[in-house]
């Protein structure tokens, strides 16, 4: 079953016309119950795309150059970094091939988005502060605790994880 | 585009010293430690760890990026040597090791100084 769920400090902001577009598709139900989202929309055409094995390094330098290039302070692109660090450190533990990541942005905010083939099962995944005891587990949350919104779409075929981050005004 | 280049990332050097006569274990870490070198990071740390040192002392400055696996590694560290009755203290964590130390709250566990030496006498 595909679940999809989306979170933030601030409300889901209609991105025009792909987020209209995406409306048109199947709605999933979504983790917390409290009605329907779409499903993502695709990456815009423009984006950057890399692919990813075991050089997260690489990855965590891409993101960097395209963090300060599309604005965002040092300190907030250290924490994008981080944050997409975790998400594809997850799929070295749990995918069974290669991640992409896309990266794009315009002037509101900055968007990472990360694919692997890997599942996640629990639509809570991340959510619950894990304690300092636990041996795991502390990834995905970090990558809540950080972005300004996150979203995640999670089915048969693999997982999408989308990391945005809005640029200061 | 492709990445599949594989760097030795990371670099852990261990050292014997003394403050005041007490002796102590510095080991410092440098690079960047992620899930690709955390098992050797664990094996390493372990290695000191099974020494039982009264006090070890991790050198952060030079380590440019931590995620959370290799957070854990030291962690375990910690919990190791509190059990063996050993504390552990961090020094000079760069902006982005800070932050995750700050954010999982594990400064508040392990002790973080600004120089070996105010580690060393802390």
């Amino acid at each position: 079953m595909a679940w999809h769920g989306k979170t933030g400090p601030r409300a889901p902001v209609a991105r025009a016309p792909a987020a209209t577009e995406a409306l048109t598709r199947q709605p999933v139900s979504r983790p917390d119950g409290g009605g329907l989202l779409p499903p993502l929309d695709d990456a815009p055409g423009d984006s950057m795309s890399y692919a990813y094995t075991t050089d997260l390094a690489a990855i965590r330098a891409v993101v960097h150059r395209y963090a300060i290039k599309a604005g965002l302070t040092e300190t907030r692109a250290i924490d994008l970094v981080l944050a997409v660090s975790e998400v594809a450190a997850n799929t070295i533990r749990h995918a069974k091939s290669p991640g992409s990541l896309k990266i794009w942005y315009d002037t509101d905010e900055i968007v990472c988005q990360i694919h692997d083939d890997g599942i996640i099962s629990d639509p809570l995944a991340g959510r619950r502060r894990p304690s300092l005891e636990a041996m795991g587990g502390h990834g995905l949350w970090i990558v809540y605790q950080i972005c300004d919104e996150v979203e995640l779409c999670s089915d048969e075929t693999g997982t999408t994880i989308r990391l945005h981050m809005e640029l200061p005004r | 585009m492709w990445y599949n280049k594989c760097v030795d990332l990371l670099t852990v050097s261990v050292t014997a010293r003394e403050s005041a006569g007490e002796p102590y274990t510095l080991v410092e870490i440098a690079g960047e430690a992620d899930v690709t070198n955390t098992d050797e990071l664990r094996r390493l740390l372990d290695e000191e760890v099974s020494q039982e040192p009264r006090t070890m002392i991790i050198d952060l400055s030079g380590l440019r990026f931590m995620d959370s696996s290799a957070l854990h590694a030291l962690l375990r560290v910690n919990r190791s040597l509190d059990r063996q009755g050993g504390v552990l203290a961090l020094v000079a964590p760069q902006a982005a090791v800070a932050k995750i130390l700050r954010l999982t709250t594990a400064d508040r566990l392990i002790p973080v100084f600004d120089s070996v030496a105010e580690a060393a006498a802390g």
